[in-house]
């Protein structure tokens, strides 16, 4: 089945998985320095976290910006709801408030 | 604060248009006037914007909801790709004074990825 950026698609994957990184390349090879950053924060909280390549399919960008009104790369959506890019991460990561969202997730 | 006062929008003969950093810093007072503004070219390449705005406003707002007015207002400049990158420090007036430096350059650094430079197609 051929995957096709649909709204619908594209909320399935963020309501099936508590933290999702829309990003330029790979957490291992990324291909932007933001993208990078991004990975970076997440990689640093202790949880798994699902990475979607956006460069591998030209409809990824205007399909995954128009369906998340955010007009930029990378995107972080945590318990399914977008966080921001990776400027937010890293503020919410240094004041703690990404590693509590995560941990008060957990425990509910 | 220190404003760079190039002239607000340049040619360049790469049939691209180049903004400067006082049009960022004008573009999103045009959003919320009160703010204390400055923005930073990146690489002087005139699309990658590190920008620091500091207002009473965002006193009680989440991250998001403190960029979502100024990316909306820039929605049209990233999708036409006049502007690449906006990196955005939207803080209380007590945050800005408790935090330092906070310019991050994504290309400035050991590793190697970060030398790649991946610009949207403009077709379609």
């Amino acid at each position: 089945m051929s995957f096709n950026w649909t709204p619908d698609e594209l909320q399935k994957i963020v309501d099936d998985n508590k933290i999702v990184l829309f990003m330029k390349g790979t957490p291992e090879q990324p291909q932007c320095g933001f993208s990078n950053r991004a990975a970076s924060v997440l990689n640093q909280l202790k949880e798994p976290f699902v990475s979607v390549n956006i460069l591998t399919d030209r409809r990824a960008i205007p399909s995954v910006c128009a369906w998340s009104d955010f007009p930029t790369m990378p995107q972080i959506f945590i318990n399914g709801e977008l966080i921001g890019g990776s400027d937010i991460a890293l503020e919410m990561h240094e004041s703690g408030e990404l590693q509590q969202m995560i941990s008060n997730n957990n425990s509910e | 604060m220190i404003y760079y006062t190039k002239n607000s929008i340049v040619t360049t003969d790469a049939n691209a248009l180049m903004v400067a950093e006082q049009w960022v810093v004008d573009e999103v007072l045009k959003v919320i006037p009160n703010a204390q503004v400055s923005a930073t070219d990146l690489h002087k390449s005139g699309d990658h914007f590190h920008v620091r705005i500091i207002s009473s406003d965002y006193e009680g707002v989440r991250p998001l909801q403190r960029q979502r007015p100024i990316l909306s207002h820039f929605k049209s400049f990233i999708s036409q790709n006049i502007v690449h990158a906006l990196d955005l420090k939207c803080m209380t007036p007590e945050q800005a004074s408790a935090s330092g430096e906070t310019i991050f350059d994504p290309h400035d650094g050991e590793v190697e990825f970060f030398g790649i430079h991946i610009r949207r197609e403009k077709k379609e």
